[in-house]
């Protein structure tokens, strides 16, 4: 059984002619990490919306854990599933970064000091440490993408979804996301990659899915050893 | 910008084409009378003639419920703070010797919510046409370009706030918090939490958007020309007249009886 599924997926934006997907099928394991790539447009934001109960398919359906997503709250579905948004800026509403990065901590009703010393974990690995206080908002745009991710891994949920993770970040800040990625993977982990950056993908992904126009136009399955195929 | 224009119209009106100065005098009209009014059968009556309105401009009423929809934990409370806090008329609900819910408090708790839900959807007339022609309206009646276009962006930013709100909601819940079932308390002072960073990251926002707009020649050239010009038609002198009048009439009379 799949830790998510799709089946024969179509999904409009309201007032469009032309479906933003149609007819996807794909299921996503738990102990893998997915990639998947295509062209401006193609309907990979979208295709996680759906994912994580944001969006609502017209046709088809969509489940988590064996269960129709629909019936679960979004909160439900928020702990089992991390997900960091294209745009950092959607999802950064706190007053300071260590609140961000402990807000799902703090509501979840874990101890403070145990929110506190994650929080402290996060910033130091994340590099952000020195702006603990700041307004995440006045952040650069790399260290905003930072502390979105941040702020999803410290919930550790079982099942990540990265929009574009590797927007605005350095090559050394590059470096160390994907380090962080891999120990998350390899404690088991699930993950789902969105990404133009190709060497990025062909470091992670152990599977690759093009998405073109709506449709799923390759599935490279599970490989031994990422290669990533143009 | 995309999103601008799905939301602020650019859409064709197939048949009655009326001036968007005509459109604009109807919304002033219907909200001075949501704000005079105070009690709900007639606010109710203006709504019902707003809703009429929409219809004959071919908007879709019930989109109007998707722009209430996030505000209605925030209307619900509005409605508790004034039915509880308003004295008068009968006891509905009393607690020992206190009176907590009484006939005129509802009522003005009543009238509070419907009042916002009328302006709500008399400002759904300003997406049935576009913001281009809002402008020319305006600098054919010789208000200044300047102020022309801030009115417009204005109008622009009403859904920028509105989907800045859905978003932080919906992250709020993917963090893993529980929204719907967390009790008022907890929600309130959530909602207070988080007012003070949503309404400073949407001015940001909009500082980014004054930026951009400066950088492109927003005021670059103190006197422009347009390539079209809006006309009245008869109909719509009819319309703008006969609304005017009959707003003034109506608040005349809510003032002397
Ligand atoms: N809110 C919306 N309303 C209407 N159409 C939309 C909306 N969001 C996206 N679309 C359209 O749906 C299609 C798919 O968009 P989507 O954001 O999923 O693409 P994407 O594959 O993530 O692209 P990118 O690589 O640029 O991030 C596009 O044609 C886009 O214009
Ligand atoms: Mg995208």
């Amino acid at each position: 059984m799949s830790f998510l599924k799709l089946s024969q997926v179509t999904f409009f934006y309201p007032r469009k002619l032309k479906p933003a997907l149609t007819g996807l099928n794909l299921g996503l394991e738990k102990d893998e990490i997915t990639a998947i790539v295509g062209p401006n447009g193609s309907g990979k934001t979208t295709l996680t919306k759906l994912m994580i109960g944001v969006l609502q398919p017209a046709e088809g359906e969509i489940q988590l854990e064996g269960r129709p997503i629909a019936g679960y709250s979004l909160a439900e579905i928020g702990r089992r599933i991390g997900y960091v948004f294209q745009n950092p800026d959607l999802q950064l509403f706190c007053s300071s970064v260590a609140e961000e990065v402990g807000f799902g901590l703090t509501n979840q009703g874990c101890e403070p000091a145990t929110v506190e010393e994650k929080v402290d974990f996060y910033l130091d690995y994340f590099e952000l440490a020195a702006y603990r206080n700041a307004f995440p908002l006045h952040l650069s745009q790399g260290e905003k993408q930072r502390l979105a991710i941040a702020a999803v891994l410290a919930n550790e949920p079982e099942f990540l979804i990265l929009d574009e993770p590797t927007i605005g970040l350095d090559a050394y800040r590059k470096k160390l996301l994907e380090d962080y990625l891999k120990k998350v993977a390899r404690l088991g982990r699930g993950m789902l990659l969105i990404s133009h950056d190709a060497p990025f993908v062909n470091r992670m992904a152990e599977r690759v899915v093009t998405i073109e126009n709506g449709r799923i136009q390759s599935d490279s399955g599970r490989k031994g050893n990422a290669v990533y195929e143009a | 910008m995309a999103e601008f224009n799905r939301i602020a119209g650019e859409r064709e009106m197939p048949y009655m084409k009326l001036d968007p100065r005509t459109k604009m005098v109807m919304v002033i009209c219907l909200s001075s009378l949501a704000l005079i009014y105070n009690t709900p059968d007639r606010l109710l009556l203006v709504l019902a003639a707003t809703v009429g309105l929409l219809l004959i401009f071919r908007f879709d009423p019930s989109a109007i419920w998707g722009y209430l929809k996030p505000f209605l934990s925030l209307m619900l409370i509005l409605f508790v703070i004034q039915c509880v806090f308003t004295r008068g008329g009968e006891v509905l609900l009393a607690v020992g010797p206190v009176p907590l819910i009484t006939s005129k408090g509802l009522s003005i708790g009543a009238g509070v919510v419907l009042r916002i839900v009328v302006i709500t959807a008399a400002a759904m007339l300003f997406t049935t046409f576009s913001s281009r022609d809002f402008i020319l309206g305006l600098v054919q009646w010789r208000v200044p370009y300047e102020l022309a276009f801030m009115v417009s962006i204005a109008l622009r930013f009403l859904p920028v706030f509105r989907d800045e709100f859905i978003n932080v909601i919906t992250a709020v819940q993917l963090r893993g918090v529980e929204l719907k079932k967390v009790s008022w308390g907890q929600k309130i002072s959530m909602y207070r939490r988080l007012f003070f960073p949503v309404v400073y990251g949407a001015m940001l926002k909009a500082q980014q958007l004054a930026v951009a707009m400066e950088a492109r020649g927003f005021r670059a050239y103190p006197r422009r020309t347009y390539l079209r010009r809006l006309n009245l038609s008869s109909a719509d002198y009819v319309l703008m007249l006969f609304f005017t009048a009959a707003t003034l009439m109506l608040i005349g009379i809510n003032f002397t009886t």
